[in-house]
């Protein structure tokens, strides 16, 4: 049922810009004008959600993406004062590297591609499925590590996560 | 376009559309209404158009639905200005002694016929935008 995934995705949305229509809750007709919207959007975006979107509403990937935040937050905070310290020595050694991956569907591959991306000093520039691979701008290369065997040196604990999350 | 902006799309274009309805629904009590709320759902659309290419936008897009549903923006904004005729063309009848919409100013089913005519602004904008880019888009080929 893609619908009620879009359905509720857009009311959702709708309570977070509503919020506050009332004291600090929501007041009646904001809920109800919220519901006509969301079937709305949901009836025109029921196709743009896939089938098996419905995979988002387990309560169990909710607390698996929160779990994530902190990981991904301390990932860009350690990389981004490497990169500083690039830009100050000019220590670079840029090239682009094809790194397999072992994901399976679209959501795996794209929040594995958007944290790399996230991660200053590696840039995702191509994700291909059907060669399980991605190719990833890398602003340091080191020595050996022109073909790396996996994503554990540039993208450390990320792989996990995006086979966890978006299964 | 590739894996990631489809998927990516997949999850915005609800988001998009459901934030344009907000802008327009809310058109009298913050920034925005019928044009800015219609523009921006109809960057949804023209992100479906790019994201998922002109064979995909070919299958969904109906050019009579889309035809009548602008049309019935443009009437439903003159129907609503006609509606209090007996003083005034555009004399705003439903908040001065209306059945609906005359709440406390501030709340939302407030300021009389200001959003229907929102609405039917935003459905016309939507509508005629994404139509007019459709149509660009199927311009037959480049040649100079």
């Amino acid at each position: 049922m893609p619908f009620i995934v879009a359905f509720l995705f857009a009311y959702i949305v709708w309570l977070l810009l509503t919020a506050g229509s009332k004291g600090l809750l929501w007041s009646t007709e904001e809920l109800i004008v919220g519901l006509v919207f969301a079937a709305i959007v949901g009836y025109a975006t029921k196709d743009v959600i896939r089938e098996n979107s419905t995979r988002f509403l387990n309560p169990v990937k909710w607390f698996g993406f929160i779990a994530y935040a902190p990981v991904l937050f301390w990932g860009m905070v350690k990389a981004n004062f490497d990169v500083a310290y690039r830009v100050i020595t000019g220590k670079i050694r840029p090239g682009i590297v094809r790194v397999p991956v072992d994901l399976e569907n679209d959501a795996q591959y794209t929040v594995m591609s958007n944290s790399i991306t996230l991660t200053p000093g590696t840039l995702t520039i191509d994700a291909c499925p059907d060669e399980k691979a991605l190719y990833v701008h890398w602003i340091n290369v080191p020595k050996g590590l022109e073909r790396p065997e996996s994503s554990e040196p540039l993208a450390g604990p990320f792989e996990k996560w995006a086979r966890r999350l978006g299964r | 376009m590739g894996l990631i902006v489809k998927t990516t799309a997949r999850v915005t274009i609800p988001l998009i559309g459901i934030f344009g309805s907000y802008i327009v629904m809310h058109g009298h009590l913050t920034p925005g209404g019928g044009f800015q709320g219609g523009a921006t759902i109809a960057g949804a659309g023209i992100l479906f158009l790019i994201a998922f290419g002109l064979g995909e936008m070919k299958k969904r897009y109906n050019k009579n639905l889309y035809s009548a549903l602008e049309g019935l923006g443009g009437l439903a904004f003159l129907g609503v200005a006609m509606l209090g005729m007996s003083v005034a063309f555009f004399y705003n009848t439903l908040w001065h002694n209306g059945p609906v919409l005359n709440g406390k100013p501030g709340t939302l089913l407030s300021a009389g016929f200001l959003p229907i005519m929102n609405l039917a602004v935003g459905l016309k904008v939507f509508t005629g935008l994404v139509s007019a880019l459709t149509a660009i888009a199927l311009w037959r080929r480049w040649k100079g």
